[in-house]
């Protein structure tokens, strides 16, 4: 019978489009065919820390058994993008790293779990108060910090032992490094360290030597075109000498080490955060060593130290508790900390970072050492940078590709900035 | 339009005539097998392109609710912002230089496969390859492999990487357009199939070379086929994103030089959080290659020419 057949496949037709509408909606809350829970985990780095924190992670779901975690990662750039989509979704991982220019953002957005709820199995007593209230907006804990970062000279040491020209010591000026990478590229035939005119960071720590910063207290901008002027103006004279990479060079930076003229084979030295640089380490196989940033030339150290990272919980995961175990598990476990080293920075559990750190091996000690000849002497952290920040980043980088390519003096690039800035941080 | 938007349920409605009753059933279980189509067509084109509509006036940073600004995201693009005209110009000037070059080289390959008697299959198969392979990022990311510094063009022909050089960038990524000609390539070469070869042997008589058949006879018998391309792939260049996203690492660098338009909406979009912007300017894309679409089929009419109107 016609009829019958019809009702049928209305049935079945109905199904289907159901199953198939389920199945796109299901986010996260899913549990595994054996009644596991399962986490979804993502973060961005290199493949060094991927080793460590699938190592890691298999811990964790041993001790677990119930738990299943699945893990993804990528390079920062490409992580920022596909998490701002996800979150807006509403299908934001269970458990995300997240960077402290995006905290604030995520917060305000109703992405982030209040940690403060899930106590029980979240301990947040061994960390410094200071660097705890770094995760906070409006008083409540949205995200844990991970680890202690600050700023570095790395480089290749034996190539530069070769040059002849002396290592960096203790301390140095912005001029006194301009002159290193001069001598650099003299000896070495090729740019002594990537062109630091594109990096926002780097323009941060030379602002700071002057007793300026990014962001005023109030969330907009701490530093005038002409500021930025002189520093693409110093950037540019360096670029043009060959002391920095070439723009066709410095263009291709994305965040990984991979693609820095350092790692790359191509230069003797790059500016980077001291956890990433470990990645260089099987990029050039002779070792690499950390030296500190150039202060301004009255000696104010301009670098930092700043949370490295940090880890958030989804307000939407189907488990916050565990997903709250996780974050634990990866900040307070003693054998997590043994298995992930400095790769995310210095622990932030003290009792961890005291136990582990006589422990420390190979680059993670480089790390901690650096860190150590540090501390004491540098000014404290910049407040957490206003929402805008995330996409000034990149204009940045842009901005300065204009000038290394010639297309715009650094005044004009400069005020170019200024202007993008002021509107991105109104809106 | 009026009888195929008749609803499911209106096959239970009392029939006018009883003869038509069957009719009415058949149309029900049309309606059955359509609807997963019609299900994915409004969850999946409808809905999000009146969302999009609705967000294009509106202030929207993925994590606030959206703010009605009405026609400021529009008015800011055209007078407000230098970065959105320069990704016009960059556009455009990718279909002006990847649309012609790649049809004519669709052309020629597709002329030469036309005469040949052997292998014609497997080289049919091997130039349109790269059009199955070429909307995937991996080759993209092959192509800014061999074309960055220190890659393979740059071995061979010492050119410096080309990615990297704002003036050839553009270039590199039209290029890999350009080498997924194999789509048109394969109308083309049904076209020319299509042609009688009785008309080719009577200009012969008249004594017609083979570049004045080439004018006289394929062209204006193949000029509906190239029209088509034309139009098809025209529509997809104004589109591009892929091999320049790839191509210069997501950032439509250097120095702007391959920001595309859709790149340009991505960059609001996505990295600087401004969708509704970015949905301003997917509206203002759709208008534009409604309005580009447009002009083409009117000039076709002094050029295309339909066998079955040629005694007009």
């Amino acid at each position: 019978m016609p009829g019958h057949r019809t009702t049928g496949f209305c049935a079945s037709a109905a199904a289907l489009a159901l199953c198939v509408m389920l199945a796109g909606c299901s986010g996260s809350g899913e549990t595994a065919g054996g009644g596991k829970v399962v986490l979804r985990y993502t973060w961005w780095g290199n493949p060094d820390r991927a080793a460590r924190t699938e190592q890691a992670v298999a811990l964790f779901e041993k001790q677990h058994p119930n738990v299943d975690v699945t893990t993804s990662f990528s390079g920062y750039d490409a992580y920022k993008q596909k998490l701002a989509t996800q979150a807006a979704g509403g299908d934001a991982p269970d458990v995300m790293q997240l960077d402290y220019r995006q905290i604030d953002q995520y917060a305000s957005g109703g992405v982030l779990l209040d940690l403060a709820q899930q106590k029980s199995v979240l301990r947040t007593s061994e960390i410094d108060q200071g660097l705890l209230a770094t995760g906070r907006v409006d008083d409540i804990q949205y995200a844990i910090p991970q680890g202690r970062g600050t700023e570095t000279v790395v480089h290749d040491v034996t190539t530069w032992k070769k040059s002849g020209v002396p290592l960096p010591g203790e301390s140095w000026t912005w001029s006194q490094w301009a002159d290193a990478m001069r001598a650099l590229a003299k000896k070495t035939g090729r740019p002594g360290a990537t062109d630091p005119g594109q990096s926002e960071d780097a323009f941060e720590v030379w602002l700071r030597g002057r007793g300026k910063s990014l962001y005023t207290e109030d969330g907009g901008l701490g530093f005038t075109a002409g500021d930025l002027t002189r520093w693409w103006t110093f950037t540019d004279k360096l670029r043009r000498e060959g002391a920095v990479s070439p723009a066709e060079q410095t263009t291709q930076l994305d965040g990984s080490v991979e693609n820095t003229p350092l790692g790359r084979g191509k230069a003797t030295a790059d500016t980077n955060w001291d956890a990433p640089s470990s990645g260089y380490l099987a990029l050039v196989p002779s070792g690499v060593a950390l030296a500190p940033m150039p202060s301004g030339e009255d000696g104010t150290p301009g670098q930092y130290f700043k949370p490295s990272m940090f880890l958030g919980v989804s307000a939407n995961t189907g488990h916050p508790k565990e997903a709250a175990q996780l974050v634990d598990f990866m900040i307070n476990d003693r054998e997590a900390a043994k298995i992930l080293g400095a790769g995310r920075g210095i622990p932030v559990n003290e009792t961890i970072r005291d136990e582990i750190g006589p422990e420390l091996k190979d680059f993670d000690k480089t790390i901690a050492d650096f860190q150590a000849s540090l501390d004491g002497k540098l000014k404290d952290p910049p407040q957490a940078p206003p929402s805008g920040d995330n996409a000034l980043q990149t204009t940045f980088q842009r901005d300065y590709d204009q000038v290394s390519y010639a297309r715009m003096s650094p005044r004009e690039a400069a005020e170019n900035y200024v202007t993008e800035a002021k509107a991105e941080l109104r809106s | 339009m009026t009888t195929t938007a008749i609803p499911p349920e209106a096959k239970h409605a009392p029939a006018t005539a009883p003869k038509r009753r069957p009719k009415r059933e058949r149309e029900g279980a049309a309606w059955v097998f359509l609807s997963p189509w019609v299900l994915g067509a409004t969850v999946l084109t409808l809905l999000p392109m009146a969302v999009s509509l609705y967000l294009s006036f509106t202030d929207y940073d993925l994590f606030n609710p959206p703010q009605w600004v009405g026609l400021r995201n529009y008015t800011q693009m055209f007078t407000e912002d230098p970065r959105y005209w320069r990704s016009v110009l960059t556009t455009l000037t990718y279909v002006v230089i990847a649309v012609p070059l790649q049809l004519a080289l669709a052309l020629v390959v597709a002329l030469a496969l036309k005469g040949m008697k052997r292998g014609k299959g497997f080289y049919r198969s091997a130039f349109y390859a790269p059009s199955l392979l070429g909307a995937s990022m991996s080759i993209a990311l092959v192509w800014r492999a061999v074309f960055n510094d220190g890659g393979t063009v740059d071995n061979l022909l010492g050119t410096g990487g080309w990615v990297n050089k704002p003036g050839f960038s553009l270039l590199a990524v039209a290029l890999l357009t350009v080498w997924q000609f194999g789509a048109p390539m394969v109308i083309f070469l049904a076209g020319l199939q299509q042609i009688p070869a009785e008309l080719y042997e009577a200009a012969a008589v008249d004594g017609a070379g083979k570049w004045r058949q080439f004018l006289s006879v394929t062209v204006p018998m193949l000029s509906p086929v190239l029209f088509f391309n034309l139009v098809l792939q025209t529509i997809q260049a104004f589109q591009v994103f892929t091999p320049a996203f790839a191509v210069s690492g997501g950032k439509g660098g250097p120095a702007d030089s391959t920001l595309v338009y859709t790149m340009y909406l991505y960059d609001r979009g996505f990295v600087a959080s401004h969708m509704g912007y970015a949905s301003a300017m997917a509206w203002v894309l759709l208008v534009v290659i409604g309005v580009v679409t447009a002009v083409l089929f009117r000039t076709s009419r002094s050029w295309v020419f339909y066998a079955s109107e040629g005694d007009r």
